[in-house]
């Protein structure tokens, strides 16, 4: 059965392979959720062979400093703290010596309280239920992330509750790559999920300051497909502008209100990115008033010691998949060391990692 | 007359209750002519032809979920076992693991259900074995069933039977069961109005016994259609290409497995047959199937592909918009055990 949001996707296609063009276009996607769509869908086999759309930094538990990760498990050791993070952030590995414990799991499974969860509520609730013990939410992610817990600080918290504050934006990973003088995009799909938070508006130095083609799509194949549509035709016209093809939940300027409260609760400030460095205005801190809810002022925090501090692990290509530099394919341990199985690094664990996604669309060794 | 609301461990030690529990309760819904709790080993009578059997454990959680239980489930399972391999079921023995503590109301119901389904699948059972474990040991109650049903001599079925060209069809929508016992779970905060597909495939299977050209069937239960398709390549060396546009899955349960990132092709049904038949029977398969009831739904959903190179042993989705993609073979369980 054909349903009407595919054989619009199918017009699309047709119109993509109608666009005359002379030579290879780049578009990068960063989001996970964009790359999964993209994969599941089969996308790339669909596109004419000259349009290659590759996953660029989309996950921000794979970026996620080592660092970060490695204070989340010293907290979690004391035994006197119960931590809980977003379910993907559990099995990501640090860089310890073999015997030592690496990731949240392993702490877990040497006794520590360690729980997953899957929205800041529920971080509310377990510190709601477990009054007197300090529970510290260790959050990772996007300004998608960012935005409901600072609504949830704002809402009032029980006082036993802290966070370890690891969130990310993603426009300044963007700038970052594009002002690289040997970057090699042509366009950029902008993500859709982050936009409705933040707004379109917020892509447009992508066609503005580096005259690169960028539309903000959704995650139907309809919506993709519009925007890839819509950077390609730009290409071939030589123009760029913002083309906002996911119009039904995004507006220019996003989510006021969530806006509010992530600029009301947080600063921003540069930040760690894993394997990558430090990323100008690409991360977040509590300001003043809001100091008291950071769970490194409340708990001193000894992390154990560590090889290559901020790293990726040894020999995982991680870092470069998510700047587009490799496809999760090209990395030596992809599908060899690195399964969702027993995976080496982040991008092989997070359900918005590059590899994991790629994996569990059928793609094998290249 | 049982006087306890649970089974104890008393109901197992070969004594008076346990004689209770199996007269009045299996025994009763199971049918005194064929059940004879006084002997160690039964005769059985079997007529001509080549004689299938089959062995299957059920540990469903919870027991019981909308659309059935796992006293229906196991009868359907080994009944259908049997059925896709061309046989007529005819027997099953059962082996009941009760944990202490178990309702005995809520046994009864499901050994009730057990002999319903026995009684539309006109097969007996004729062996049985109860056992009570300590409570802790067992998940409230594990099922054993052994069935045993005979087709005709020279019956040719199987994956070796299979060529390029081939068809692959399906006989109703997949992956009903697997939603359906999830969110009787309860734990994802959701609700759904799937009923699980758990029926005998019998009728389906026996619909097409006599027609040419049917190469193999299979009911797609643990790890679904894609591991159907993937048992497939891989027993005929070549490639399996699956349309996506056009596996049946209902919109409740596509929604249910959007929502909790499941994919439904490895959802497990445990009322339908995957079938391969030649290009020419296709349509007298799917003629037959869309007779019955349980076959409305039926449709082509792919062909065998020759797998050269990369190919082989492969599974190769056509997506819903034209795009294609190797479908892996399943990794880690989806879902808690569901059958």
């Amino acid at each position: 059965m054909i349903e009407a949001g595919e054989a619009a996707a199918r017009a699309l296609l047709e119109r993509i392979g109608g666009i005359p063009t002379a030579s290879q276009v780049t578009i990068m996607n960063v989001c996970g959720g964009h790359e999964r769509s993209l994969s599941m869908l089969g996308l790339r086999t669909a596109l004419p062979e000259h349009v290659q759309v590759i996953p660029g930094p989309g996950c921000p538990v794979c970026v996620c400093p080592e660092e970060d990760l490695a204070d989340a498990i010293a907290v979690a050791m004391t035994g006197h703290v119960t931590l809980v993070a977003f379910g993907d952030m559990l099995r990501v590995p640090t860089n310890v010596s073999k015997g030592d414990i690496a990731s949240l799991a392993q702490a877990r499974a040497a006794g520590a309280d360690v729980r997953p969860i899957s929205s800041p509520q529920e971080a509310v609730v377990i510190a709601r239920s477990l009054p007197g013990k300090p529970v510290v939410f260790f959050v990772a992610g996007f300004e998608t992330t960012t935005a409901p817990v600072a609504a949830m600080l704002m809402e009032g918290v029980p006082d036993n509750l802290s966070i370890l504050l690891a969130a990310r934006r993603t426009w300044p990973a963007v700038a970052m790559l594009l002002r690289a003088e040997d970057h090699a995009l042509d366009a950029l799909i902008a993500p859709g999920h982050v936009a409705t938070v933040m707004g379109a508006d917020e892509w447009r130095f992508v066609a503005n300051r580096h005259h690169l083609p960028v539309a903000v799509a959704g995650f139907s194949a309809e919506s993709l497909l519009a925007g890839i549509y819509s950077v390609l035709r730009q290409f071939h016209e030589g123009i760029a502008f913002l083309d906002n093809c996911y119009q039904e939940l995004v507006r220019p300027e996003g989510n006021r209100n969530a806006r509010r409260m992530i600029a009301e609760v947080m600063a921003v400030t540069d930040a760690q990115w894993r394997g990558i460095g430090i990323i100008p205005d690409s991360g977040f801190s509590f300001r003043g008033p809001w100091q008291r809810y950071d769970a490194r002022m409340r708990h001193e925090i000894v992390a154990s010691e560590r090889r290559r501090p901020g790293d990726m692990p040894p020999g995982c290509d991680c870092a470069r998949v998510v700047l587009g530099k490799v496809r999760p394919n090209e990395c030596r341990l992809y599908g060899k060391a690195c399964t969702p199985q027993r995976p080496i690094g982040p991008c092989m664990v997070s359900d918005e990692g590059a590899c994991h996604i790629w994996w569990q669309a059928g793609i094998r060794t290249t | 007359m049982i006087e306890d609301v649970h089974v104890s461990l008393a109901h197992g030690n070969g004594g008076r209750l346990m004689r209770v529990l199996i007269n009045e309760l299996f025994v009763r819904h199971l049918g005194k002519e064929s059940l004879d709790t006084e002997a160690d080993a039964v005769p059985i009578a079997l007529p001509d032809g080549e004689i299938v059997i089959t062995t299957d454990g059920f540990t469903v959680q919870p027991l019981c979920f909308p659309g059935g239980d796992i006293g229906a489930l196991a009868v359907h399972g080994t009944v259908n076992d049997l059925a896709v391999s061309g046989a007529r079921p005819l027997y099953v023995t059962l082996a009941a693991l009760i944990e202490e503590g178990l309702e005995i109301a809520l046994l009864e119901r499901i050994v009730a259900g057990l002999a319903r389904a026995a009684r539309t699948s006109n097969i007996k059972v004729v062996a049985g074995d109860t056992k009570v474990v300590p409570r802790g040991q067992g998940g409230g109650l594990y099922l054993t069933l052994t069935g045993i049903g005979v087709r005709p001599h020279g019956t040719q079925l199987g994956v070796h039977m299979i060529s390029v060209g081939d068809m692959v069809l399906v006989s109703g929508p997949i992956g009903d069961h697997g939603i359906a016992v999830m969110l009787a779970r309860e734990a994802f905060g959701l609700r759904g109005n799937v009923l699980s597909d758990a029926a005998s495939v019998l009728p389906l299977t026996t619909a097409i016994a006599s027609t040419p050209g049917v190469r193999f069937m299979r009911d797609p239960t643990r790890g679904g259609l894609a591991t159907v398709a993937h048992e497939i390549a891989a027993g005929c060396g070549q490639a399996v290409e699956l349309d996506e546009a056009f596996i049946p899955i209902r919109p409740t349960t596509r929604s249910v497995c959007d929502i909790l990132g499941y994919d439904p092709l490895y959802l497990a049904s445990e009322g339908r047959v995957v079938a391969v038949t030649s290009p020419a029977s296709a349509d007298e398969v799917l003629t037959a199937w869309r007779s019955l009831p349980e076959g409305q739904d039926a449709v082509t959903i792919g062909t065998i592909q020759k797998g050269t190179d990369h190919l082989s042993n492969q599974v190769v989705l056509r997506t819903r918009i034209g795009g294609m993609r190797f479908l892996p073979e399943l990794e880690a369980d989806p879902l808690p055990r569901i059958c």
